[in-house]
């Protein structure tokens, strides 16, 4: 079938990515650091396969770098919020009552706020740096988890299976929480693909503030911003990590389409 | 249904209140001092100390949480500390612009999402539906600060079609509704994608084609209609991230709207004009949440209350 | 490409269009303080004397004055000058515009720069004698204040002024429009008007003039930009002497930077002229402290710091901070660095780390939104930032700066300098009154800070102006001032 087909293609280039990331020191050709001023804003050369940055930097060894540090943004902010969500989510799910509407109130209000001003206030206090921006995009991060956690609870609870268990005496709890899990990893699995993919866009939304890692390190967000102002002169400093964010962006909503296919596929 | 409507009404106010006690309290926490904004460098801290007393700043923070709350209930939301106008009017100034922004956006999604589903849904599967889903795709990938300026060398500097930047007639909205609808084209291209297909499989579809209409009445009466309640659904949803992103688009497209005003505001420490800001956004987002929920409910009468 | 531009083109004919990277936010001279709504207020306000294009005070409104001793100054107004609204201005607006000021309920952000200001007295109908608590040479500089009419309130609406343009409108965060004023007692200005635009993104801003929406520019532009501009539009680009001074601040409090030694090796491992080459594209020029050969105190015999690593080597040695593995990785200290997170700003730190580390200092660059990193240099939060000094006029500013009764909240002295000698003569500067004598006093103040560098100095920014061909007539000024627009044509 089609769609499998997209979801494989999906899983290799994520796959290939993260290798790349993982043995970006054996693979760059140069250091990502190191600066060269008299020789900058270099479009190709045969040392320099992609070019150089103002600053004279390899732009092909930073984006390889950069895939270290936009995949750790990536996927900590997911794992972290993911986290939350679920512990927040079930809480509110299994308590219910008070506990249910406050928790509740506390995710709509974060939604009705606007997030990047939250990241703003809180990288402000902080300051940039990599483990600052991944705890503030966690900040609104972990409410979409925390309301499907709640919503695939409260939808479980009503199962006829529940109902049964209970008529059998056993505790309603136990068993939600025994079929619980089965039941949410497609889900989540799914939103969590989609939100590596936000999280890596919104690096790139903090760095264009001037809120997201700290230089010199590399992120694809943050080469896209540095390379902005030279859109007419260089464009080649902004083309390659901003196709590396486009491929991989593309990747993982390739992926999670391709999932979300296949598990509703298989839950009709 | 009154009871309903009257229910969610009541629920607008804690989270209202929640966002806005949030935002007094981050904005007042956060390190920098708008009278240091406000003198600069040459003032003496006898002068800074007289200002903030008579902006009220020197009070500990619960008295100035509680006259905010007070003016608040008479609907004033102060001064701001730098621009020689109340809040309610600098924000009365910008607010059409990215109401007009937000609503061209929008406009631009539905433009673009429409035949784009509509080509994948006939026919789920086969190349034209592949290639509107990677379509979409591109729109979901590209930053907003990367895409503005892509779109300006191209349109306004290579074709000549529209102004670079600013607001002004319509030619003026393109670039930037374009540069901020192309995300939201891209999800709601999916998500009505997903329900003209299901839709499709439904039984009164079939009668509808049984009785004998053709095929375009039965697209266009039928699925269309069932398909806009998704559509309507998940713009609602993304009206916060469309919010959002007027930030950045409005930075980049010298938009004089509330986005760009927000994060002026919150880099002088303009404390009421970030309050009344978020104000605004958080009523926005509330409200259009709200009437969503009315309308499903009006279109869809089993949606329960708890939610 | 550029001959479809007619078509969305919002201006009003012989109206120059100027673009701006921030939107003024208060234009009533008594409570602007951001530099562009200095710079628009300075085309609508006149003041009594106002700063030349080489930065000497001459009169404006002022039709005469003189420094009757050190605590008074005495003023004969121009007669014949009328607000934008045909009210004559008389002693009575230039008194109430300064007592407005000094009057706290007011709350002008002015009114710190007015303390040794006891009394205004009118002398004769169109005579005025500013009375002066103590003497303060400095104190000339605030009778280049714009003058609003008598009974002017801080209201919504900027004041009528006596300049060569008037206010038309303001479009909230978008425009200001200005139109010349047809009975300006100078003469009337030659443009129909100037919008200053405001367009925050520096390349939008290029790609803007490109279309031919904005005629001109000044500062705040990507200096790889220019290159382009000068080939791909045409435009008229310039580089003018400025005075804005950037440098290096140090926290004197932190124990190793507390050593001269260590400050001067600071000094001598940054290679200023290879960033100014590459990074700024000549758009500034090294500097050797914080007077720029502009001021008329500026002493030409001041040392400048080469760019010397071994020597910087050396020093750090001596001081007792030897390299743990020569060239290898292991630094010898680490410092951290405050900047601003402007584009800019970040790539100078970007290069400043990695010529400090080939003596062996690593620097941890920290950048912060504005406020924030504000608020940190003025708590004395900080080992290294880097912050300019703008428009700087009288020496007196070093007392600010450097003097030890300055440190924060009293005054500017963030790295917590020390040194009697400089205070002596600081003090000295101030309340001397003869040229030549303040001169000498600073030319000693100047040489003891280039030896003891409670500050590197970096460079002074240039001005670069950039413009259509058609935009002529416009003299630069040191400080970015625009008030040669008056006289500016456009053909």
């Amino acid at each position: 079938m089609a769609s499998k087909t997209w979801l494989y293609a999906g899983a290799a280039i994520v796959s290939l990515l993260i290798l790349i990331a993982l043995l970006a020191p054996a693979i760059a050709p140069h250091p990502p650091l190191r600066q060269n001023l008299a020789n900058d804003l270099i479009a190709y050369s045969a040392d320099h396969w992609l070019g150089t940055d103002k600053l004279g930097r390899d732009i092909l060894s930073r984006t390889i770098y950069g895939a270290r540090i936009s995949l750790s943004v990536g996927f900590a902010t997911v794992a972290l919020s993911l986290a939350i969500g679920l512990a927040i989510g079930s809480l509110a799910g299994y308590l219910g009552g008070w506990v249910d509407l406050l928790l509740m109130r506390l995710v709509d209000i974060l939604l009705a706020f606007p997030g990047i001003l939250l990241a703003i206030a809180f990288t402000a206090v902080l300051g940039p740096g990599l483990d600052h921006v991944v705890l503030a995009l966690c900040l609104i991060g972990w409410t979409g988890y925390a309301r499907l956690v709640r919503g695939e609870i409260i939808a479980l609870r009503e199962r006829e299976f529940i109902h049964a268990a209970r008529a059998l005496g056993a505790n309603p709890k136990r068993v939600i929480a025994r079929h619980l899990l089965p039941n949410l990893i497609a889900p989540l699995l799914i939103q969590a693909t989609f939100g590596l993919a936000a999280a890596i866009i919104a690096e790139g939304s903090l760095s264009f503030l001037g809120l997201g890692v700290e230089p010199p390190t590399p992120s694809w967000g943050s080469m896209l911003n540095d390379g902005r102002q030279f859109l007419l002169v260089a464009p080649h400093l902004t083309t390659y990590p901003g196709l590396a964010i486009m491929i991989t962006v593309f990747a993982l909503n390739l992926v999670g389409d391709g999932l979300q296919e296949r598990f509703q596929a298989r839950s009709r | 249904m009154k009871r309903y409507f009257i229910h969610r009404l009541l629920l607008l106010l804690p989270t209202l209140f929640g966002a806005l006690s949030l935002v007094f309290l981050l904005v007042h926490l956060i390190p920098g001092d708008p009278v240091d904004v406000m003198l600069g460098e040459t003032a003496s801290g006898a002068d800074k100390q007289e200002l903030r007393r008579s902006l009220g700043l020197d009070q500990p923070l619960p008295t100035q949480y509680r006259n905010f709350l007070t003016k608040l209930a008479s609907g004033d939301l102060g001064r701001s500390l730098f621009e020689q106008a109340s809040v309610n009017q600098i924000i009365g100034q910008r607010l059409p612009a990215t109401l007009e922004l937000a609503f061209c956006a929008m406009i631009a999604a539905l433009v673009i999402s429409f035949p784009l589903a509509f080509i994948a849904a006939r026919r789920p599967g086969g190349i034209a539906d592949r290639g509107a889903l990677l379509f979409s795709l591109l729109g979901l990938s590209l930053p907003n600060f990367w895409l503005g300026p892509l779109l300006m060398i191209l349109f306004s500097i290579q074709l000549g079609w529209t102004p670079v930047s600013g607001r002004g007639g319509w030619l003026h909205v393109i670039l930037p509704a374009l540069t901020l609808g192309l995300g939201m084209a891209a999800i709601l291209t999916r998500i009505l994608r997903a329900s003209l297909i299901q839709v499709a499989r439904a039984e009164f579809v079939k009668t509808a084609r049984a009785k004998g209409l053709s095929e375009n009445q039965v697209w266009l009466k039928h699925m269309l209609r069932n398909a806009l309640l998704s559509v309507v659904t998940i713009m609602s949803l993304q009206f916060g991230a469309l919010l959002a992103g007027s930030l950045i688009t409005e930075t980049v497209f010298s938009w004089p709207g509330i986005g760009r005003l927000t994060v002026q505001a919150i880099q002088t420490r303009d404390y009421p004009l970030v309050q009344g800001c978020v104000l605004v956004i958080a009523v926005a987002y509330l409200l259009v949440n709200f009437f969503t929920d009315i309308l499903y409910k009006l279109v869809d009468p089993r949606v329960s209350y708890g939610e | 490409m550029s001959g479809c531009r007619s078509n969305h083109d919002d201006r009003p004919a012989d109206y120059l269009v100027v673009g701006i990277e921030s939107h003024p936010i208060q234009l009533d001279p008594r409570y602007a303080t951001d530099a562009n709504s200095v710079r628009v207020g300075n085309l609508i306000y006149n003041s009594l004397l106002r700063a030349d294009d080489k930065l000497r005070l001459q009169p404006e409104l002022a039709e005469s004055w003189r420094m009757v001793d050190g605590r008074q100054y005495e003023f004969t107004l121009r007669p014949n000058v009328k607000f934008h609204d045909g009210r004559p201005l008389t002693v009575a607006d230039v008194k109430y515009t300064f007592e407005s000021i000094l009057d706290p309920t007011n709350q002008s952000p002015k009114r710190g720069q007015l303390k040794q200001l006891a009394a205004i007295e009118q002398t004769a109908s169109h005579q005025l004698r500013f009375h002066l608590s103590v003497a303060h040479a400095p104190f000339v500089e605030q009778f280049t204040m714009g003058i609003v009419p008598t009974g002017s309130l801080r209201g919504d609406t900027p004041p009528p002024g006596s300049g060569p343009f008037k206010l038309e409108s303001i479009e909230a965060g978008a425009k200001v429009t200005l139109k010349a004023n047809a009975d300006y007692w100078e003469n009337k200005p030659k443009l129909a008007g100037v919008v200053f635009k405001n367009v925050p993104d520096a390349m939008v801003r290029a790609l803007e003039f490109k279309k031919g929406a904005i005629d001109f520019m000044q500062n705040d532009l990507e200096p790889d930009m220019l290159p382009w501009l000068r080939s791909n539009t045409g435009a008229d680009v310039s580089v003018h002497q400025g005075t804005t001074y950037q440098y290096i601040g140090i926290n004197l409090t932190h124990p190793i930077l507390q050593k001269r030694q260590v400050r001067q090796a600071l000094a001598l491992a940054i290679d200023r002229d290879a960033i100014i080459k590459h990074l700024l594209k000549d758009s500034a020029a090294a500097a050797n402290g914080l007077l720029s050969p502009i001021s008329w105190a500026y002493d030409t015999t001041v040392p400048r710091w080469p760019h010397d690593p071994a020597q910087a080597k050396k020093l750090l040695d001596a001081a007792g901070y030897p390299d743990p593995d020569g060239d290898g990785p292991l630094p010898r200290f680490r410092l951290s660095y405050k900047t601003t997170n402007i584009d800019l700003r970040r790539r100078i730190a970007e290069a400043l780390k990695e010529q400090l580390q080939k003596v062996g200092i690593e620097l941890e660059i920290r950048s912060y939104e504005w406020a924030t990193f504000f608020s940190d240099v003025k708590k004395g939060n900080f080992h290294l930032y880097s912050l300019a000094w703008v428009t700087i006029m009288d020496p007196d500013i070093e007392y600010q700066i450097f003097h030890s009764a300055s440190m924060p909240p009293n005054g500017d002295n963030r790295g917590r300098y020390r040194n009697s000698e400089v205070d002596r003569l600081l003090e000295q500067g101030r309340v001397e009154s003869d040229q030549t004598a303040r001169k000498e006093i600073y030319r000693q103040v100047q040489q003891i800070l280039a030896d003891d560098l409670p500050c590197v100095p970096l460079w002074w920014w240039k001005n670069v102006v950039v413009k259509k061909p058609s935009v002529k007539g416009f003299l630069p000024y040191p400080d970015g001032d625009l008030i040669s627009l008056k006289n500016v044509t456009l053909r």
